[in-house]
């Protein structure tokens, strides 16, 4: 039974086509999902349903639930909508709750607002709501705030508030992008289990192939804001007619040409490494606390060898690198590259530094947004000993430009005028810029579409057998770890728990933590697809 | 919370110490000796000498920072030398004045602020949104003394509403006493309630920004009840801190408009007593304003963490 049914629903936001008559319709019970690039207009479908568009948008077509046109409805009917009938989360757990308000009471605030519940009958729903999103009252209190709870379980919260009323359909746009592989796989059993348990729909939104695979009954597929397929998933998989699935399909199995290069003298070593941080001092009167985020880490690196870094968040991944870069004093251990010692601060020589750079995962926030690209780039040169003149200095930013696949005339842009991919590009042009040895990859590659993704890992890949270079590569997508890495480590809780070659851990691994991250990585059925497409 | 508290307190403890000794010593460096000002240069060493002896002013500076320090401790602030009466007499009596006055303008700017704010962001770029901003604009630009004389000349010699300028005091009743603050209140506010109400839209513009909003559009809160329930209490913080910074600024600052309205306040008081190296009477009077502004902010701190729960943790 079709319980909404959207035709002809063409979006223009400012005057520009952003979604391009789009059709579907979602049965009662139903997971429908969306997959495509960012900017293909995924979320632009969700908003319009939600009547959410931006102020500038022009909105035509239908979209009928059960007898009624969501597109005709006044926005005082829409409010009745939203919440009631139509439920929604978003990609952001970590923002997307009011921070000075309790969970209980965001949750409860569902159910009064549309005049269902008295405030007092509203907590006592909410309660249980939130255990029924596995957040049981008795070791969750609803008086907590969101800053007190983690991502996935703050994404928990939106979903109990999204479904309080038990709405028709739920509409989940992107819900596990910003989580890690284990809490992603949790919510997503979750949305699962609920969607039967209430027997609701849910359109599921996300640019992740083997995610959809696990979720979806049905899989539409996005392009420049209109749908270049849609079939049920398993067909979907197994025939891909179009030629832009079929892209996508292989952008997101990457596998680079197998870097057999011999691997040169060991360049950096780190032993028993360990790192506490002092917990903000709260006021005068407090004791001095602290954390222990790395404990005992002990490892290698040669010279043009790719080490994957891999574990859930928060296990101290990040705060390894910064230690390796020098960017933080460490507390026991030593860490040598090139057989010089690494140490925190002023006493690190530049000779030192210029060898090693990092490349982070938000290349937006990364770049000062008033430089120009070529200033930029060119940030690295004060680690030189000897300075250039300024002819030299353009003539390296050009080349570093050239050689990650930009244009000379790129020097003289900003960086807002770039997209996601490209500024990628222009940071990993900034890290070889001075050609380091080691670069640090900090989930390089982690915020990016599967095609653009594919792109930037070749890159990386050419660079690496170009200049010789070590990557310390380091990711929750399992995945790419696989796909562009020799050795892997594994990480809980600040130790290595397992190390050996990347093929060896992902097809026999011996920790059962490995395991689990494994298996918690979405997959899509071997059975669906080509054998070649099902390394993991 | 408590912990919070305690360490606010202990802040406030040590600010005023270091407050008290940075007037202090201040006031000791600045050239001009009270006795021989007060006596003319006319007067002979001797009789110098001999008031000096009086004033207390032959002992050491540590001996004289550490009686004042007690003094003002108890509410003794010593005794004027130019006006022979007990400071504490002289401020009690002129922040009579002052204090309602600057609670007063305080009320009325928060009173015009706030919903001006609100609406403003809520019609954010539309035409009731640019006049608000452009009015507002022009409030901030007109000096408050020039402001003051133009609300005296239609309310006062036009209109005859209100009376030009004085204060009679409390006694003849409260309503006659807010009426004779009510144009100098008025004049003060201007400034201060546009200032407060931009910073209000574009706080509430940011947070109106923000993802939670998104998340309560899609449980169906209205517009309206968005911006009320959720936008407003997260925009407060940049507003508190203003409101702090103009309460301290309205009871300290309120000279020029005490002038035109020949009001006894605080502000003229302290004008005077430079005028005349009345130094003792500069130092306590800038000593209880310190006070005020410690104070009003300690309050401003506590109220932060009343609003936005992340900020109790920390110290």
């Amino acid at each position: 039974m079709t319980l909404l049914a959207v035709s002809d629903l063409n979006v223009s936001i400012s005057g520009e086509k952003i979604l391009n008559e789009i059709e579907f319709n979602i049965s009662q019970g139903e997971v429908f999902g969306f997959v495509g690039e960012s900017g293909s207009g995924k979320s632009m479908t969700a908003l319009s349903l939600m009547s959410l568009l931006p102020k500038s948008s022009m909105r035509t077509g239908r979209a009928v639930l059960e007898g009624r046109n969501l597109f005709n409805l006044s926005e005082r009917e829409m409010c009745a909508i939203r919440g009631r009938d139509i439920g929604m989360i978003f990609q952001e757990p970590m923002t997307a709750l009011n921070p000075v308000m309790t969970i209980g009471n965001q949750v409860a605030e569902t159910l009064v607002i549309h005049g269902k519940y008295t405030r007092s009958e509203a907590m006592t729903i909410a309660r249980d709501k939130l255990a029924r999103v596995e957040m049981p009252t008795d070791r969750f209190s609803p008086d907590l705030y969101p800053h007190e709870i983690s991502g996935g379980q703050r994404q928990r919260v939106c979903i109990a508030l999204a479904i309080a009323l038990r709405p028709k359909i739920l509409i989940a746009d992107e819900p596990t992008t910003a989580l890690d592989v284990s809490t992603q796989a949790q919510i997503l059993e979750l949305l699962k289990r609920l969607v039967k348990e209430e027997q609701m729909s849910l359109l599921f939104i996300t640019h992740d192939l083997a995610v959809i695979a696990q979720m979806a009954d049905q899989v539409a597929v996005m392009q420049n804001g209109r749908i270049v397929e849609r079939s049920p998933t398993r067909e979907l998989f197994q025939d891909m007619k179009h030629a832009y699935t079929k892209k996508l399909f292989a952008a997101s199995n990457y596998s680079s040409g197998v870097n057999d290069k011999p691997k040169g003298a060991k360049f950096l070593e780190v032993r028993d490494v360990v790192r506490t941080y002092k917990l903000p001092n709260r006021g005068i009167l407090d004791t001095i606390k602290s954390n222990v985020a790395i404990r005992g880490v002990s490892f290698t690196i040669k010279k043009g060898e790719s080490l994957g870094l891999v574990g859930e968040s928060g296990c101290g991944k990040s705060t390894l690198s910064r230690t390796i870069l020098g960017l933080d004093p460490l507390q026991k251990g030593r860490i040598t590259v090139d057989g010089v010692e690494v140490n925190s601060g002023r006493k690190m020589p530049h000779s030192l530094r210029r060898k090693m750079q990092i490349v982070f995962q938000d290349p937006f926030g990364s770049f000062n947004p008033r430089h120009k690209v070529g200033r930029l780039v060119a940030e690295p040169f004060h680690l030189l000993e000897k300075p250039l003149t300024t002819v030299q200095q353009k003539e390296r930013v050009v080349s570093a430009l050239c050689e990650v696949g930009l244009k000379e005339s790129d020097v003289d842009k900003y960086i807002h005028e770039f997209s996601g991919g490209q500024r990628q590009r222009i940071a990993i042009a900034r890290a070889m810029v001075i050609k380091p040895d080691l670069v640090i990859l900090d989930e390089a590659v982690s915020a990016l579409d599967v095609s653009i993704r594919a792109q930037i890992l070749d890159l990386l890949n050419h660079l690496q057998f170009q200049h010789n270079l070590s990557y310390l590569f380091i990711s929750h997508d399992m995945t790419v770890v696989r796909a562009v890495t020799d050795r892997v480590l594994v990480m809980k809780d600040g130790k290595i728990i397992e190390e050996g070659m990347t093929d060896k851990i992902f097809d026999c691994p011996q920790q059962e933590y490995t395991r689990k991250l494994l298996e918690a990585a979405p997959k899509i059925p071997q059975v669906w697809a080509p054998a070649k497409f099902c390394r993991v | 919370m408590l912990r919070y508290l305690i360490s606010r307190i202990i802040s406030l403890g040590l600010s005023l110490a270091v407050a008290s000794l940075v007037i202090f010593f201040v006031i000791e460096i600045i050239p001009g000796d009270p006795a021989s000002f007060m006596l003319g240069i006319t007067a002979s060493p001797e009789t110098v000498i001999a008031l000096k002896a009086e004033l207390g002013l032959d002992q050491t500076p540590v001996v004289r920072y550490l009686n004042w320090v007690s003094g003002l401790l108890v509410g003794d602030f010593g005794i004027s030398y130019t006006y022979k009466v007990p400071i504490s007499d002289l401020v009690l009596d002129r922040i009579q004045v002052s204090l309602p006055l600057a609670v007063y303008a305080l009320i009325l700017s928060t009173a015009i602020a706030f919903p001006v704010g609100l609406i403003a962001a809520s019609k954010r770029g539309e035409p009731t949104d640019f006049g608000i901003m452009g009015f507002t604009q022009l409030g901030i630009a007109v000096p408050n003394f020039w402001f003051a004389m133009l609300l005296v000349l239609l309310f006062a010699i036009n209109l005859r509403w209100f009376s030009a300028g004085g204060f009679s005091g409390w006694n003849a009743g409260f309503w006659f006493g807010i009426k004779s603050l009510t144009l100098p209140a008025i004049a003060l506010a201007l400034t201060q309630a546009s200032i407060l109400a931009r910073v209000m839209r574009s706080s509430l513009i940011e947070t109106l920004s923000q993802d939670y909003i998104r998340t309560a559009r899609a449980k169906g809160l209205s517009q309206r009840r968005v911006l009320i329930r959720h936008a407003l209490r997260n925009a407060m913080i940049p507003v508190l801190t203003i409101l702090g910074l103009q309460f301290s600024f309205l009871l300290a600052g309120g000279i020029i408009i005490e002038n035109v309205f020949f009001l006894p306040g605080l502000g003229r008081l302290i004008f005077q007593a430079i005028m005349q190296r009345d130094l003792i009477v500069v130092e306590s009077v800038v000593m209880l304003m310190v006070f005020a502004v410690i104070l009003v902010n300690f309050l401003v701190d506590i109220t932060y963490a009343l609003v936005d729960p992340r900020l109790r943790r920390e110290g």
